[in-house]
Formats: structure tokens, sequence, C-alpha cells
């Protein structure tokens, strides 16, 4: 093996590989490779920038110390992927969320503590018009997803924002593949119920 | 009333639709069914608006958080034998191929502790044996390096030089002297230093 190598020209599989020999440089791209949608799928389902933040770091600590537990027949996203979402779940299942805040997490109790604690969108250019309707919009759409079910929501983020297979979702979730399926139509439908106001 | 041809839409068959690959059967249907058609609309509708939320990243310097509290394997501790037996018994069939090698390893040892208690006169003639055939080879080389010796041109010199007693006193005073001047040198060199080398630090 190089001793640089191309990260971007290896599978997860073979940076796994030098991670357990001990390479610093491994560990580093497999976070590069997974802290946006580890964060994203924790923000999501708990909506709560603090406590993703947080979670998101337990869930990459867990997985890196345990690399050796791995099996490299699986796919390391999907083995990721279900640390996160069970640790999302625990949690969900210790505290039950309400309401979603754009501006910052509901436990926030400073203006400070709210502004660190706010969604913070991707760097994509938008004019103001377009940044405040995408917002409305976007905070409408992440309210609607807040209101699913925990399994529902998990489902639906993993197939529709992480754009995951139905098998693979089958795996993370530790579910059928039939449930999967059930669980996202039934996700769309809600959404529809609860989204139908924007139409009008 | 449903009087578009076959049936109504799926999940399966909304899943085809908006991946771009519905059947023809399905297309036909969806042109003759509205109900199909709104609802089909709407859950693309729907899938495009959560496609479309935008991207959230974790604060900077989460990476190096992290790595604050991962353990790297260090491949001469314990922790790689940890490695070693989890992989070990990873599976059922790993697991079982560890088990019968134990197995075999351990059988092997109790036969042969078994076979040597039974069998303590033949080891001890066995060992007799042994020890004599080892000292007969010792001794053939002995002879056989001496006569060698012997025979060498610079023998007889050597011989005569050592029968004289102020030679071979001057003799033993050299190779002594070399000796303790060898020891010498080579306790210096494995001393460790007691103050740091200049140049060691850059």
């Amino acid at each position: 093996m190089a001793s640089s190598p191309e990260w971007a020209t290896l599978t997860d599989q073979q940076v796994v590989l030098l991670a357990r020999g001990g390479r610093e440089a491994a560990y580093r791209e497999l976070i590069r490779r997974y802290e946006r949608p580890i964060f994203a799928l924790l923000f999501r389902m708990l909506r709560d920038r603090e406590l993703a933040e947080d979670l998101s770091q337990e869930t990459f600590v867990k997985a890196l110390n345990a690399i050796d537990s791995y099996r490299p027949e699986f796919k390391f996203s999907s083995w990721i992927f279900k640390i996160a979402n069970n640790a999302a779940i625990d949690h969900l299942r210790r505290r039950e969320l309400d309401t979603l805040s754009l501006d910052g997490s509901p436990h926030a109790e400073t203006p400070e503590a709210m502004q660190a604690t706010a969604l913070q969108i991707g760097a994509r250019q938008e004019s103001p018009l377009e940044t405040v309707e995408a917002k409305e919009l976007g905070g409408a759409i992440e309210a609607a997803i807040g209101r699913l079910r925990p399994e529902y929501r998990s489902c639906i983020l993993l197939r529709h924002v992480e754009g995951r297979a139905y098998e693979e979702i089958a795996e993370i979730l530790n579910l059928p593949l039939g449930t999967v399926k059930t669980y996202i139509h039934r996700a769309r439908n809600e959404l529809r119920v609860l989204l139908a106001h924007l139409k009008e | 009333m449903n009087s578009a041809p076959g049936p109504h839409f799926s999940s399966d068959d909304f899943d085809a639709w908006m991946s771009d690959a519905p059947s023809a059967e399905a297309r036909a249907h969806l042109d003759a069914c509205p109900e199909c058609r709104e609802r089909a609309e709407a859950e693309r509708e729907i899938v495009a608006m959560v496609s479309a939320l935008p991207l959230v990243s974790p604060a900077e310097g989460f990476a190096d958080r992290v790595m604050q509290r991962v353990a790297m394997p260090d491949p001469f501790s314990l922790r790689s034998m940890a490695g070693i037996r989890r992989r070990l018994f990873a599976t059922r069939r790993t697991a079982a191929l560890a088990a019968t090698l134990a197995m075999v390893v351990a059988g092997s040892m109790a036969a042969s502790i078994a076979w040597s208690l039974s069998h303590q006169q033949t080891i001890a003639a066995m060992g007799t044996w042994l020890m004599g055939q080892a000292w007969q080879a010792g001794w053939i080389g002995v002879r056989g390096i001496a006569s060698n010796l012997i025979e060498q041109p610079w023998y007889s010199t050597l011989r005569d030089s050592l029968a004289h007693p102020a030679l071979l006193g001057g003799a033993s005073a050299i190779v002594f002297s070399m000796y303790i001047g060898g020891i010498v040198a080579l306790r210096r060199l494995l001393t460790v230093p007691t103050r740091q080398v200049a140049h060691a630090n850059g």
C-alpha cells in the first residue's frame, strides 16, 4: 500500500483496513466521508443541533473505537448509520420532542445559545427572498418530518435525503424489506396530509 | 369506479413511477385514472421537497473532537490480541475452527502426557541412548579438530615457542591486556549518557 494513498480512490472497506493498521489519516477520512450524512440524519431525527452534534460524536467514537469488530462483508455506511439511528431512537425513547425550532435548540436559554444552536444551512448561494422562502418551506417540511413516528422518520430520511436503497435501509433499521417499503409509503402519505396547506 | 386499465397503483408502482421506470401497463393506467395520477403527482412533489432539504453540517473541528476520544490501535498492545480474539469469534465458522484447533492441541497434549507416564522405561532408555550418541559425536568432533590443528604448518613453531616459560608468560600477558581493554571499551560504549547530547535536540 502506498505511504500516502489517494483517499478518493479507496473504498470504505479499504480505508477501514488502513484504520485498523493504526493510520490516523484513515480515521479522519472515514469521519470526513460520513460526518455530514450522520449529523444530518441525527439533526432531523432529534431537531436539536447541539444534541445532534453530541450524538454524532458518540456515533463516531463508538464506531471508530470498535473498528476491529466491523465486518467488511457489510457496508460501512450501513454499520455507522445503524449506530447513529440506534442512538437517536434510544434518545427519543427517553425524551419526547415536540416542536421544531429553526431559531435554535428548544433547550437553549440565552440568545447566544439559540444563535449557536440554530440550523446552519449549507453554503448554497441564494438571494435574501429565496433564503426566506426556502427557510419557510424547509421549516414546514422539517416540522412535518418531525411529526412522523421515529421509525417513519428514519425511513424517509434515509431514503429521500440520504438516497439509501431499500435493502440498505432494511439492514440499517433491522427491519424486513416489506416493512421498510410500507413505512416509507405511509410516511409519504402522512407528509402529503401534513404539507397540504402549502399548496393552498 | 375504476374505468382505467389495470388495478390502481400500489406503493411499488408509485416508486417505479418516481424512478422514471413505470411499466407500459402502469403508464396506461395512470393516463386514464385521475385518482392515481393526482396521488402520483403529490407523492413526487413530497419526495422532491424532502430531497431538497438544505445540507447541514456539524460545527467546525468536529473531526478533531472525535479524534480526541478515539483510541488508536497499538499493534504491540494487548488490544491487538483482543482484536484477534474478536475476529476469531466473529462468525460461527471461525469460532468452530478455533474450538476444533483448541481441542486438537489440548487432546495432543493430554495424549502426550498419558503416553509419557505409561512408558517411563522406554523414555529413560531412549534418553540414555541419545546421550551416548551425543557424547560419541562430540568426542569425534573434538578429535577431528585436534588432529586438524596438529597437522597445520605453524603448529610445531607455536608449540616450541610456548614451551619456553618466559615467552608463555609474555603471550599470556598480551592476551589478558587485550581482554581487559575490550571489556573497558565495551562498558564505555554501553553506558547511557547522563547529560543530553547537544545535537540530539536539533
